[in-house]
């Protein structure tokens, strides 16, 4: 009998070690897991934060479908029409952007952590991938919805973001220089951002995204539940933590804390006052482009690289970061968890710099270039 | 009578030179670090000249003559709604007169100061004249200075804010409760 | 005339009868300064009845208490409405729970033999005027709604004056007969309670959270052991039911205080015809707006050339914005030598709207990401984010007799030929056939 196993062997091996089926019980996915308890353990809440945040955008993302109207006429007319006007549309609206924001937090800080305490490593590939597309699904969440109020930022921001598709054609080879640009055309539906692509954002911030983060994020949770949490530390001690029902009821208290945080910041503290462009008109396409053009603050990892760097280092550091995470489990499959908090560390700091000094540091660049 | 006052108006709009006022969009723009566009005070972003509704090359014979009218709005007190301002626009020619704004020009600081103190607009709980110098709309009840809103809001929602507070705290002692609960039978089953 | 008595001459002598019959009960006999049970005669029906009567007369002389005691405050809260529908259903839920212990509670004397024999005539009476007592506060509470809101500031006084030793009935004259008959057992009550079980309401048994923990040392392994189980089902049972008071009236307010707010949302709203009218005229300008696009793209699908402005409209500094045949904002200028200069205003950094004032330079402004671009060469300042120029666009000067003198095409080649006298007089057209895509 020869040792090598067949190609289609190899996939079940892979398939049945990562998504192993026969736990599929009640007993071993509810009644028996354990949670490992350390200095590490709070970072086991995250996720289920960042699925609160979610249930919240459904919810009140249902809600605003009730008078939003997407049309380039009367969008941004239904969006005032809720704000001022329908009862308690405000809180609603408000409470959307809130808890896309701290879904956004949570998720990075869930990432983050889940990749320091290697939450990756075999036989938990299938849970990270599926949480990088989850990632990524919720990053295209902010981006559509962002334009659907349809106020001079919202579409402005949009088209800056599209034209920099476009952008990334110069630097590839002759086939496929127009590859972008045709991808861009693809997302935006006509000549430039119009009622097109407008449909087309609504389309998918409603239905299409939606759909497929459903799908993800079952099989996300079906493999956290089939494989239990990891140990999330190189010397785990023998302490744990029956999962149902305490776990599970710790973590609804969480929830409790973190909905009265965002009702009441939703309640008090309109999102938009945090822009810099305070007029919200609807875009005029025939009118001048405002000064203040910015993303919501979430690309601002994005988005200050770009105007501070040169187009083609950003592309290329956007593509090894996306890179790598998708082959993360490969890639520090023999890393120690100390090395990864190191790196996982590194990225936060950045993040949190970029975001908060962002615009400072921008406008040292320019200074001194300008 | 009519005709005499829009032939009037008329040539007023093109004897004196277009009255936009980009020095305190300027200056506030500078102070307050948010980007501030001509809609703070008049109808259109993009000042009153042009063709775009509320621009002067759109108005109709009659809103014509209100605009010249509004020019001779020298002394505070004149009630003329100004097709091409809006209401904060208004509000400040009503207040101040043309006269007092030209002579602001020199020093557009000092324009807040000038403005009442208890008029606010949007009913947003921040008056007109912090708006303009926070670079806020004062139109809108939902932009302002976060912090302040964030506080006059806290207070206004007072009633809300209790019952939900009231509502985590005996949720919490429930789950609390229940928690001990299902650690008792735990512990019963176990032995 | 019996106003006078019920409610001047009635609360004095429920009063000094509360007071002195207290006292002299306590001191001729402490011991009975409680109420005998009867768990030990019946339990089944008194876990029943005890237990839902204690809860709901807890709650609801609180809550009186409170109202009486803090009619200011009291009545602030009750001006939000969400707070008067919370306590008043609280206190209906709690009003039926007392009914229905109380009728049990009654119920079980008559019924049972063993009771009987240590029933006497009071506890009847008292359990009847308990009976009445809840079914008048129930019928206020029903016929007469909101009592939490006007209960403190048209009773109030009436205690008020009651306690400062200047009674006044007169607070009371307009009152409902329920009311005035929920007051009158009141004082039936207070007056009664020294000589009934009532009493033990006044020896609250705070010194069990203070005393020292007492041994219990059992005779037997046995019925300790048996004793140990129990205790542990009643702390299970007790825990069991404050969480769900806990959850349960977490979910009332929620649902009351802040998931109503998600409920209103779906109401029609209610608008005042000037917001209706401002709604309506909004929308009609965005209808305009976005019905004048449309003309200007079946303008440009159609039409050979389209009017820009007259040529002595165009400034040197400050640009008119137009809309080119690719429907893509462009922005006029005039040349120092008269003639038009047109360029697309579509930065070609990444897509804005160039603005239109001009810099001393001669350059405009992208404000996105800072690009100056020259209009009269269209490329962008050295430093700029943007590399490629602003495209020209090609024009034609016409007549008021529609005739064309002069026309430049997008790379400058010019044709025909004008008199400086016409240009003043000339119509600034751009042309289909000096357009990219025509061609």
């Amino acid at each position: 009998m020869s040792e090598r196993k067949t190609r289609f062997q190899r996939l079940t091996d892979f398939l049945s070690d990562r998504l192993p089926l026969h736990k599929l019980s009640f007993e071993n996915m509810v009644t028996k897991k354990e949670v490992p308890v350390h200095g590490m353990s709070w970072a086991y809440y995250m996720g289920g934060l960042t699925l609160l945040f979610f249930l919240i955008q459904l919810v009140t993302g249902v809600f605003l479908l009730f008078y939003y109207q997407p049309t380039v006429s009367d969008a941004h007319a239904s969006v005032e029409y809720i704000t001022f006007f329908v009862n308690s549309g405000f809180l609603i609206r408000n409470l959307h952007t809130w808890s896309s924001s701290c879904m956004i937090f949570c998720l990075l800080v869930h990432v983050l952590t889940a990749f320091a305490m290697k939450g990756f490593a075999r036989p938990r590939e299938i849970t990270w991938w599926s949480g990088s597309l989850l990632l990524i699904l919720t990053f295209s969440f902010g981006f559509t919805g962002y334009l659907l109020p349809w106020h001079q930022i919202a579409v402005n921001a949009t088209k800056v973001v599209l034209q920099s598709i476009e952008e990334v054609g110069r630097y590839l080879p002759g086939g496929f220089a127009n590859l972008p640009t045709y991808i861009k055309e693809l997302i935006q539906g006509e000549a430039s951002v119009g009622q097109a692509t407008l449909s087309r954002f609504y389309a998918l911030h409603v239905v299409i995204l939606p759909l497929i983060f459903f799908a993800t994020l079952g099989l996300h949770l079906l493999s956290v539940q089939l494989h239990g949490i990891s140990q999330g530390i190189d010397n785990p001690s023998k302490k744990t933590e029956r999962f149902f029902p305490f776990f599970i009821l710790k973590d609804f208290w969480l929830w409790g804390l973190a909905f009265l945080v965002v009702f009441i910041l939703a309640l008090c503290l309109p999102f938009e006052s945090f822009y810099s462009y305070p007029l919200f008109e609807a875009f005029d396409s025939l009118g001048s482009t405002p000064d203040g053009i910015k993303p919501e603050w979430y690309f601002y990892f994005v988005y200050y690289p770009l105007e501070i760097l040169p187009f083609w280092i950003v592309m290329l550091g956007m593509t090894f970061a996306g890179a790598g995470l998708f082959l993360t489990p490969s890639i520090f499959k023999h890393t120690s968890r100390k090395v990864l908090s190191i790196i996982a560390s590194v990225a936060a700091a950045y993040l949190i710099i970029i975001t908060f000094f962002g615009q400072a540091i921008y406008e040292a660049f320019k200074g001194v270039s300008g | 009578m009519k005709v005499v006052l829009s032939v009037l108006s008329l040539t007023m709009i093109f004897v004196t030179p277009a009255l936009a006022h980009p020095e305190f969009q300027r200056h506030f723009k500078e102070t307050s670090g948010r980007t501030i566009n001509c809609a703070m005070c008049h109808v259109h972003p993009d000042g009153p000249e042009g063709l775009k509704t509320g621009q002067i090359g759109s108005l109709t014979p009659d809103q014509l003559n209100t605009l010249g009218l509004a020019r001779q709005a020298n002394k505070p007190g004149s009630v003329v709604k100004s097709p091409i301002l809006n209401e904060f626009g208004n509000l400040i020619v009503e207040t101040l007169g043309k006269d007092k704004i030209m002579e602001l020009k020199q020093s557009p600081g000092s324009l807040p100061d000038a403005l009442s103190k208890t008029s606010d607009l949007d009913g947003d709980g921040i008056t007109d004249a912090e708006e303009l110098k926070d670079g806020t709309n004062p139109l809108n009840s939902y932009d302002g200075s976060p912090v302040k809103l964030l506080k006059i809001n806290f207070f206004r929602n007072w009633f809300d804010l209790f019952m939900i507070v009231l509502a985590t705290g005996l949720g919490f002692y429930g789950l609390y409760n229940l928690l001990l609960w299902l650690s008792v039978k735990a512990g019963r089953k176990g032995q | 005339m019996s106003d006078q008595f019920l409610f001047i001459a009635l609360p004095y002598v429920a009063l000094i009868s509360l007071v002195i019959g207290s006292i002299l009960r306590f001191r001729i006999n402490a011991f009975s300064y409680s109420s005998l049970s009867t768990q030990f005669l019946e339990d089944r029906w008194l876990a029943w009845a005890s237990m839902p009567w204690h809860i709901g007369i807890i709650v609801i002389l609180t809550g009186h208490l409170l109202a009486f005691s803090f009619p200011g405050v009291w009545t602030t809260l009750a001006a939000e409405p969400v707070f008067l529908i919370t306590v008043e259903v609280v206190g209906a839920l709690c009003a039926f729970l007392c009914l229905f212990g109380v009728l049990i509670l009654l119920v079980r004397r008559f019924v049972d033999a063993k009771l009987q024999a240590v029933t006497n005539h009071l506890e009847i009476v008292v359990l009847l005027i308990l009976l009445i007592q809840i079914s008048s506060g129930l019928a206020v509470a029903l016929l007469h709604r909101w009592g939490s809101s006007w209960a403190p500031g048209a009773l109030g006084p009436y205690l008020h004056s009651i306690l400062m030793l200047r009674p006044d009935a007169a607070y009371l004259s307009d009152m409902p007969p329920f009311v005035k008959m929920h007051i009158a057992t009141a004082w039936v009550l207070l007056m009664l309670l020294p000589f009934t079980r009532l009493v033990h309401a006044m020896s609250l048994p705070f010194h069990y959270f203070f005393r020292a923990p007492q041994k219990v040392v059992w005779n037997s392994s046995r019925s300790e052991a048996r004793f140990e189980q129990r205790l542990e089902k009643d702390t299970e049972r007790r825990l069991f039911i404050k969480a769900s008071v806990g959850l349960g009236a977490s979910a009332v307010l929620l649902s009351l205080g802040t998931l109503d707010k998600f409920f209103k949302y779906f109401l029609k709203q209610d608008l005042s015809n000037e917001q209706e009218a401002h709604l309506l005229s909004e929308k009609l300008h965005r209808l305009k707006q976005s019905a004048q696009e449309r003309e200007y793209e079946l303008e440009r699908m159609s039409k050979d050339d389209i009017f820009v402005a007259k040529l002595s409209d165009l400034s040197k500094t400050k640009g008119k914005y137009f809309i080119d045949y690719q429907m893509r904002p462009a922005l006029a200028f005039r040349d120092e030598n008269g003639l038009p200069i047109l360029l697309s205003a579509k930065c070609t950094h990444l897509g804005c709207t160039v603005g239109q004032d001009l810099d001393e330079q001669g350059r405009v402004l992208c404000p996105c990401h800072i690009s100056y671009f020259d209009i009269k060469t269209g490329s962008p300042s050295a430093g700029s984010p943007a590399k490629d120029p602003l495209p020209h666009i090609g024009w034609a000067l016409q007549n008021e007799q529609g005739k064309t003198l002069l026309a430049q095409d997008a790379e400058g080649r010019r044709e025909g030929s004008i008199e400086p006298g016409q240009l003043e007089s000339s119509l600034l057209f751009i042309v289909k056939r000096f357009s990219g895509e025509a061609a």
